[in-house]
């Protein structure tokens, strides 16, 4: 299987799931949005050494994926985007902060060990919610959501057209990909006497897509505004919903809940 | 060169997501200005510029093999969109394509997303546009070897220099972003070190490919290259004078937005600049910390506006800088507790899905 | 119902496309548009939907189409294009099919409404919700054809409709063309089709109308079919 129908496959699935009918999903966009942002944020706002505020965040989107039905192994694929810069930057903080912060017996644990492992976990913890995000939301019910906040729609209905082209682009490259190497056995990419034709042959067929496109799209009175199907019932105090899960997150920001809980048993 | 939401504090993702708006914000203004000077309504574009974007996003999935190497490279797509869609239309074409990644791929994060499309959309799209594609290419060099002869080369080398250019900066923003951010310990020194000779490799051989797909588009359809069109110029519509403004407001959004969160934050750009005062780099530089940033005051008044929303990482908050990873004992115990409760919450939730999976599959 | 008058068309810079086309066609009517490739049977169908301005006069309905009443042609005329692909640009079938009559003013319950009518009656019900990237091409096609008629056009354009259908789906194609009431206008290789479809024939060569006639005549003639590079079609060869 080529990259692009790896990609192919992996768009298709985050459709599936945001298809599937849970709480979560009944969620207006909105609210999603927000206790995304709000999550992200507050979860990269931890101290680099704040070790043990930062793990109780791990609860809140945890308890989001079994309401809404989604596995939670299914986000872990999604890390590889982001993971190489995360590992370039964590793997070396424990070579230039060698200050010991922490003791576990005779075990002195650094700085930089410590920075190393929250660095990581905000990685993790941000992927896991807005994974969250879109496994529950569909693209284009976020685009109306976005909208209703005035954001322009230039960019929603440019994001709503590409959406649905990426998957008919991502075709076209993967055919184009396996009948080059159909004819090209034991090459691993793309040689360079092929560069320009292979995606410029795409380009020039894109080009014209676009035209038809226009075509198509004025035929029926396009004047630049989407205007979105809705036939889905979103809850209605879904927004008051996510405000009080926010001021959670943002109370968990604040006070260590942790030690708090652990302070409750151990006098 | 995608950044992840963890390499970022909250206040610079706010102050990248300005900069990328601002810039956002003036390439529709301009669409819509076009629209009404009747040259092509943005309706109409709309079409092109989505396929456009989401042929650079599939082109990403090609691997392109480096001759005498084993590796393959990319393409990243910023500059041949502004190529063929011009800069304010290859800047939104672009932001779309970071978008689809970010929210399908988890490409870079959604925090991230304002510093992701200030370093790969606005360097490629604006400042490889408007600093060096369109420059070469409208200039009169290699005219001794003939029109066509002269404009291949030109190709060539503004993708060239444009890719491996705009690639510099982006990478140099990462590094300074993260720093800025004080996420890491990581010196600045360090970290570009790291980003920079990497993605000088990366920008070569995007600009190669960028180039060779241009040619191609040269010579079959010569008039998707408005750049190489001769004699017929209409009207300097992108002057100069807006190119400079353009560049100057967002300069003024960055630097000083980056700069007021830098002088508050403890661990901020001068701590990656100057190094760490215990070890006298701010000395041997001559400068003295305290006068940078710090005391002035912007940065009180920052200091204020961070007071007031308080959001930021500031060490008055969960964990002070005496004790900094709260390690205290029930520090400890009580992240285990919450270890625990997790995985009994997705034990639980796995319980109550296999019945209703039973109940639905009954019904 | 379509009238052409000296209609005449020419690429910026380039060769005549369409030469001094003139026919008419009346209400119910189903033409067959037949012709070898590059003959301009597609450029003849944009003209007539306004996408690119011909010299000569073309009315539809008794409208000229000019720039001026471009919306009000585009209501009296649908166009179902080659590729599904580019026709249906929204995420799912249902979004596509009130794109249109929302865009006319209508309300999105009434377009609703209505979409579920027509899908009904193209016995397509079950694609109603479904994402349009993840639908077969046969199952495309048809809703294609869904979201023009949801304009409610008097006339509708087709641009090789049968093209890449398997033999079961053209069949059913066949028989949604022959159910529908619309003046039709079939540009089509696909001359079974066009003879199970259409009862009159346009033969077009180099820009000119070579034939204009009765559909299963000018099919069954050899030599005027082979003299402007077509062939008779299967159905009528003689094994």
């Amino acid at each position: 299987m080529n990259k692009a129908q790896k990609a192919m496959l992996e768009m298709r699935e985050m459709d599936e799931l945001a298809s599937m009918s849970s709480f979560v999903h009944r969620m207006s966009p909105l609210s999603k949005l927000m206790m995304t942002i709000v999550y992200i944020a507050v979860t990269a706002s931890f101290n680099r050494y704040d070790l043990t505020g930062l793990v109780f965040m791990v609860i809140f989107p945890v308890i989001l994926y079994q309401m809404s039905y989604v596995p939670v192994s299914t986000c872990f694929i999604k890390l590889r985007g982001i993971l190489p810069l995360i590992l370039a930057v964590g793997i070396l903080n424990p070579f230039f902060d060698r200050a010991t912060v922490m003791k576990i017996g005779s075990l002195e644990i650094s700085g930089g060990v410590i920075s190393m492992i929250t660095l990581m976990m905000k990685g993790v913890f941000s992927l896991m919610f807005s994974f969250l995000l879109m496994a529950t939301t569909r693209i284009d019910e976020l685009c109306q959501g976005l909208r209703k906040i005035h954001f322009p729609r230039a960019i929603t209905s440019l994001l709503l057209l590409t959406y649905r082209y990426s998957s008919v682009l991502l075709r076209e490259v993967s055919n184009m990909t396996d009948a080059y190497h159909l004819r090209a056995p034991g090459q691993k990419g793309i040689h360079i006497s092929a560069w320009g034709t292979f995606l410029g042959q795409l380009l020039l067929r894109t080009m014209d897509r676009g035209d038809s496109l226009y075509n198509a799209m004025v035929i029926r009175g396009f004047s630049g505004e989407f205007l979105y199907a809705g036939n889905k019932e979103y809850i209605r105090c879904s927004m008051i919903m996510a405000i009080i899960v926010c001021g959670l997150m943002i109370l968990s920001r604040f006070y260590n809940i942790p030690a708090i809980i652990a302070g409750v048993f151990i006098k | 060169m995608h950044m992840a939401d963890a390499l970022l504090a909250p206040g610079t993702a706010a102050v990248m997501y300005a900069a990328s708006a601002a810039a956002a914000g003036i390439s529709i203004a301009k669409l819509r200005k076009e629209e009404k000077l009747g040259l092509e309504p943005t309706a109409k574009r709309l079409p092109t510029m989505a396929v456009a974007a989401a042929l650079v996003f599939a082109g990403q999935m090609i691997n392109y093999t480096i001759p005498g190497t084993g590796s393959s490279g990319h393409l990243c797509g910023g500059m041949m969109l502004s190529a063929l869609l011009g800069p304010y239309a290859g800047f939104l074409s672009m932001i779309t394509v970071l978008l689809i990644q970010c929210l399908f791929f988890a490409d870079g994060g959604l925090m991230a997303l304002g510093a992701n499309v200030w370093n790969m959309a606005f360097y490629g799209c604006f400042i490889g546009y408007f600093l060096i594609y369109r420059p070469i290419m409208k200039s009169s060099w290699f005219a001794k070897k003939g029109t066509n002869a002269a404009t291949r080369i030109k190709i060539v080398l503004a993708s060239v220099i444009g890719c491996i250019v705009t690639l510099q900066l982006g990478a140099a923003s990462v590094a300074v972003e993260t720093a800025v951010s004080g996420i890491t310990s990581l010196p600045f020194g360090a970290f570009l070190g790291l980003m920079l000779p990497i993605h000088l490799a990366i920008g070569l051989i995007e600009g190669l490919i960028t180039s060779a797909v241009l040619l191609f588009v040269y010579e079959t359809r010569p008039e998707l290259i408005k750049e190489a069109q001769q004699g017929e110029e209409v009207k300097n519509r992108f002057s100069l004078k807006t190119t400079l403004i353009i560049l100057a407001v967002v300069a003024i959004i960055v630097g000083g937005g980056l700069s007021l969160y830098a002088s508050s934050n403890p661990d901020g750009l001068e701590w990656a600049l100057f190094g760490n005062a215990d070890e006298g780099y701010s000395e041997n530089m001559g400068l003295d910390e305290e006068d940078f940033g710090i005391s002035s005051e912007i940065a009180d008044k920052a200091q204020g506006i961070q007071d007031s929303t308080s959001f930021l990482p500031d060490y008055a908050f969960a964990g002070d800088e005496e004790n900094p990873a709260g390690t205290t004992v029930s520090g400890i115990v009580g992240s285990a507790m919450v270890a625990v409760l997790a995985v009994i919450v997705c034990f639980v939730g796995g319980f109550f899905r296999k019945k209703a999976k039973a109940a639905s599959q009954q019904t | 119902m379509i009238r052409f008058i000296d209609v005449s068309y020419s690429y910026p810079g380039g060769k005549p496309v369409l030469r001094n086309i003139n026919f008419s066609v009346s209400e119910g009517e189903r033409i067959g548009l037949i012709g070898a490739n590059g003959a301009g049977k597609s450029t003849l169908m944009k003209a007539a939907l306004g996408l690119i301005e011909a010299e000569g006069i073309i009315l539809i309905g008794g409208t000229a189409v000019k720039k001026d009443s471009l919306s009000r042609i585009r209501q009296l005329a649908g166009f179902v294009l080659q590729d599904p692909e580019n026709q249906m640009f929204m995420p799912r079938v249902i979004d596509d099919m009130v794109f249109g009559p929302v865009n006319y003013g209508m309300t999105r319950e009434a377009a609703e409404k209505e979409a579920d009518q027509i899908l009904e009656k193209l016995g397509i019900p079950f694609l109603r919700n479904r994402y349009n990237h993840k639908i077969s091409g046969g199952e495309k096609r048809m809703a294609s054809i869904a979201t023009v008629l949801m304009m409610d056009p008097k006339v509708i354009f087709m641009d090789e409709p049968s093209s890449s259908l398997d033999p079961k789906n053209r069949r059913m194609l066949i028989n949604t063309l022959n159910g529908l009431e619309n003046t039709l206008v079939i540009a089509s290789h696909d001359l079974d089709m066009i003879l199970q479809t259409c009862s009159r024939v346009i033969l077009i060569d180099g820009g000119e109308i070579a034939a204009d006639g009765k559909a299963f005549d000018i099919l069954r003639d050899r030599a005027l079919l082979e003299s402007h590079r077509l062939e008779l079609p299967l159905s009528l060869q003689t094994i």
